[in-house]
C-alpha cells in the first residue's frame, strides 16, 4: 500500500477540540483553586493523594506523546516483539524503582525534590548535579512535548505548526500555574480516563477495519522471521536494552516520578506503582499494535517518517469521530507530561535555587511560590520557542540521559550505604559521563584494548542494572549475587560485540564506571553518615520553618561514636 | 503464533487498559466518598 494524502480534521472542529479540552481542564484547575495556595502543596500536595489519583497521574506523565509513535515505530521495525520491547521495559521500570522510593519516603517523609534529599546527604554539588540535569530534562521534554501538538495540529488539521505549538503551550501553562501540582494530579485523572477511552475505541476499530483475522492470515508473509519471531533477539538488541538502560535512567534521575513519590500516601505507593505498571504498558503497547498493522498491510511511512504511522493509520482506517478521538489521545497525553514537567521544574526551583541557595535554608513562601510560578512561565516560553524553531536537541539529550545513567548507581546506593561521601558520588558521575561521551561520540578508535577495556566497563553495567533491579526486590545478597553473575555471564559475550552497538555501550559504560568509582573512593573513606539525620533535614516549607543545618556540614559522624 | 493467538495478542491491551480505568474509577469514587464522609481533602 502506497502513502495517501491524510484526511484532515476542519479548522473549526480542530478549534473545538483544542479549546474545549483546554478549557474544561482549566475549568477543572479552577475547583480546587485556593487564593493563598500553600507552598508545600504546590509541590506535592498534602503528601496523602489516595491510590486513584496517584496511579492515574503516574501513568499520564509516563506517557508521552513519544510513547506512541516509537511504540507503533518499533511494532513497524521489529514486528510481533517490538511493542513489547518498548512498552513493557517502560513500564517494568514504574515498578523497579518503588522498593527504592519507599526508601527514600521512610528517610525523607517531607521531601518535595530527590535533590534535596541529595542535598541533605551529601550537600550542594550533588544536589545541583540532579537539580540542574531535571531543570534541563524537563525544559527538553517541554520542548519535544510541544513540538509533538504542533506536528500533530499540522498534519491533521489545516492550521500551522506553530498554532499548534502556542496552543498546546499556553493551555498547558494555564491550567496548570496557579495550584501547580495538585492541579496537575487532578487533570492528569481526566486526561489518562480520555486516553483510555480513546485507545480502547481505536485499536479494535482499525483492526476490525483492516479486515481484523483475515488480514492477518492473508499478510502475514509479509513479516520476515525476525518479525514474527516474540522472542527476536534483534528487537531485543536494538530496541529493548538500549530502551531498558535509558528508562532505567529516566526513572530514577527524573523529578516527575520523584513528585508523585513523594506525593501519594506512604502505604499506599506499592499498589500505585503495581497499578501504574500494568495500565502504562497495556496504554502503550496497545497503541504499539498499530505499527505492527501498519507492517502487516505493507503502509509506507509518508515521507519515510516513522513517526507518521499512527496519524496514517488513524486517518484511512477511522472514521471522522474516532479521529477527533485520536486527537484528544494525543493532546491528552502530551498535556500530562508537559504540565508534569512544569510542576517538577516550579519544585525544583522554589526548593533547591530558592529555598536551599538563594534563601540560604530560610525561604519565605510567599516568594518561594512566586518563583515557581515564574519558572514555569519562562520554560513554557522557552518550550515553545524550541519547538517552534525545532532546534535540534540530539547533543542535550544525550547527555541529560548520561547523566542520569550516571546518577542511578551513586544515588540509590547513596540512602542504603551510609560510607558513600560526596566525593564519592561526584567523582562517579564526572568519571561516568567523560567515559561516556567517549564511547558514544567515538573520540577513541572503538578496536583492540580501548574496546575490551569499554566492553568490560559496559559488562559490569549489565552487573550495575540486573544487581540494582534485584536489590530493590529482595536485598543486598541477592543483588549483589544476581549482579556478580549477570557480569560474569555477559563477559564473555560483550567482548567482541558490543563495540558495534555504539548506544548500548556507551550506556552501559556510565552505569559500570559510577558504579566502580563510587565504591573505590568510598571504600578509601572512614566517615559514616547517620541517616536519621535526613528527616531532620528534610522539612516542610510552610508548615514548619526549615530548620538550619548543624553539625558537620557533610552529615558524618566519627566511627568511634556511632552505636 | 496462531492467527487467533495473534488477534488476541491485539486486542488484549485495550482489554487490560479498560480494565485498569475500571479500577481507577472504582478507587477514585471510593477515595471521594470517604473524603466527603471524613471532611477532608482530596488532596
Amino acid at each position: 500500500m502506497q502513502g495517501t494524502a491524510l484526511f484532515q480534521l476542519p479548522t473549526s472542529t480542530t478549534l473545538l477540540l483544542l479549546i474545549g479540552f483546554y478549557v474544561l481542564t482549566f475549568l477543572m484547575s479552577l475547583l480546587i483553586s485556593r487564593k493563598n495556595e500553600n507552598v508545600d502543596g504546590y509541590m506535592v500536595s498534602n503528601s496523602a493523594v489516595g491510590f486513584s489519583l496517584s496511579a492515574a497521574s503516574m501513568i499520564a506523565t509516563w506517557i508521552w506523546a513519544a510513547s506512541f509513535y516509537a511504540s507503533a515505530s518499533a511494532g513497524y521495525k521489529f514486528g510481533i516483539s517490538g511493542p513489547v520491547h518498548y512498552g513493557l521495559w517502560g513500564a517494568l521500570m514504574i515498578l523497579f524503582i518503588y522498593p527504592f522510593g519507599m526508601r527514600f519516603r521512610k528517610l525523607a517523609p517531607r521531601a518535595h525534590t530527590l535533590a534535596e534529599i541529595m542535598h541533605a546527604r551529601h550537600g550542594k554539588s550533588s544536589q545541583m548535579i540532579l537539580a540542574v540535569s531535571n531543570i534541563v530534562g524537563s525544559c527538553i521534554s517541554l520542548m519535544v512535548n510541544f513540538t509533538a501538538a504542533g506536528a500533530l495540529v499540522s498534519v491533521l488539521s489545516p492550521l500551522s505548526f506553530v498554532q499548534g505549538v502556542l496552543i498546546a503551550g499556553i493551555g498547558t501553562l494555564a491550567y496548570t500555574i496557579w495550584s501547580g501540582f495538585r492541579a496537575s494530579i487532578m487533570t492528569d485523572f481526566a486526561q489518562l480516563a480520555a486516553m483510555i477511552v480513546a485507545a480502547v475505541v481505536i485499536i479494535p476499530l482499525i483492526f476490525f477495519n483492516l479486515g481484523g483475522p483475515a488480514m492477518l492470515a492473508a499478510n502475514i508473509d509479509h513479516l520476515s522471521l525476525q518479525q514474527a519471531d516474540f522472542f527476536s533477539t534483534k528487537a531485543f538488541l536494538e530496541q529493548g536494552a538500549p530502551y531498558l538502560v535509558a528508562v532505567l535512567a529516566y526513572a530514577v534521575g527524573n523529578q516527575t516520578i520523584a513528585q508523585r513519590l513523594f506525593a501519594v500516601r506512604e502505604d499506599l505507593i506499592k499498589p500505585t506503582f503495581i497499578t501504574a505498571t500494568i495500565g502504562y504498558g497495556a496504554i502503550v503497547i496497545g497503541l504499539g499494535m498499530l505499527g505492527l498493522l501498519a507492517l502487516f498491510i505493507g503502509l509506507e511511512p509518508m515521507d519515510g517518517n516513522l513517526n507518521n504511522i499512527i496519524p496514517q493509520m488513524a486517518s484511512t482506517y477511522l472514521p471522522p469521530f474516532a479521529i477527533g478521538l485520536f486527537f484528544i489521545l494525543v493532546i491528552g497525553s502530551l498535556s500530562s507530561t508537559a504540565d508534569a514537567d512544569l510542576c517538577a521544574l516550579s519544585s525544583i526551583i522554589m526548593t533547591d535555587i530558592y529555598g536551599k541557595n538563594l534563601a540560604r535554608g530560610k525561604p519565605d513562601p510567599r516568594r518561594m511560590l512566586w518563583w515557581g510560578r515564574f519558572s514555569m512561565v519562562v520554560a513554557t516560553m522557552l518550550g515553545v520557542v524550541f519547538a517552534s524553531f525545532k532546534l535540534d536537541i540530539l547533543m542535550m539529550l544525550v547527555f541529560v540521559g548520561a547523566l542520569w545513567g550516571a546518577i542511578v548507581f551513586p544515588v540509590i546506593i547513596s540512602f542504603y550505604w551510609s560510607r558513600v561521601t560526596n566525593k564519592a558520588f561526584t567523582s562517579a558521575v564526572v568519571c561516568a559521563v567523560a567515559l561516556f561521551v567517549v564511547a558514544r561520540f567515538g573520540l577513541l578508535p572503538m578496536t583492540g584494548a580501548v574496546a575490551v577495556f569499554f566492553e568490560i566497563l559496559a559488562a559490569v553495567g549489565v552487573g550495575v542494572v540486573a544487581g540494582l533491579m534485584a536489590f530493590g526486590f529482595f536485598g543486598k545478597r541477592v543483588g549483589l549475587f544476581l549482579g556478580i553473575l549477570a557480569v560474569l555471564a555477559i563477559l564473555p559475550y560483550s567482548i567482541g560485540f558490543l563495540r558495534d552497538y555504539a548506544v548500548l555501550l556507551s550506556s552501559l559504560t556510565a552505569y559500570g564506571v559510577s558504579a566502580i568509582v563510587c565504591v573505590a573512593v568510598t571504600l578509601c573513606g572512614r566517615e559514616h553518615f547517620d541517616f536519621a539525620l535526613l528527616d531532620e533535614r528534610v522539612v516542610s516549607f510552610q508548615a514548619e520553618h526549615a530548620a538550619p543545618l548543624t553539625g558537620s556540614p557533610s552529615g558524618a559522624v566519627p566511627a568511634a561514636a556511632r552505636a | 503464533m496462531s492467527i487467533f493467538g495473534l488477534t488476541a495478542y491485539i486486542l488484549v491491551w485495550p482489554l487490560i487498559s479498560a480494565a485498569v480505568l475500571v479500577v481507577l474509577l472504582v478507587a477514585l469514587a471510593r477515595d471521594m466518598w470517604a473524603a466527603h464522609k471524613s471532611g477532608d481533602e482530596m488532596f
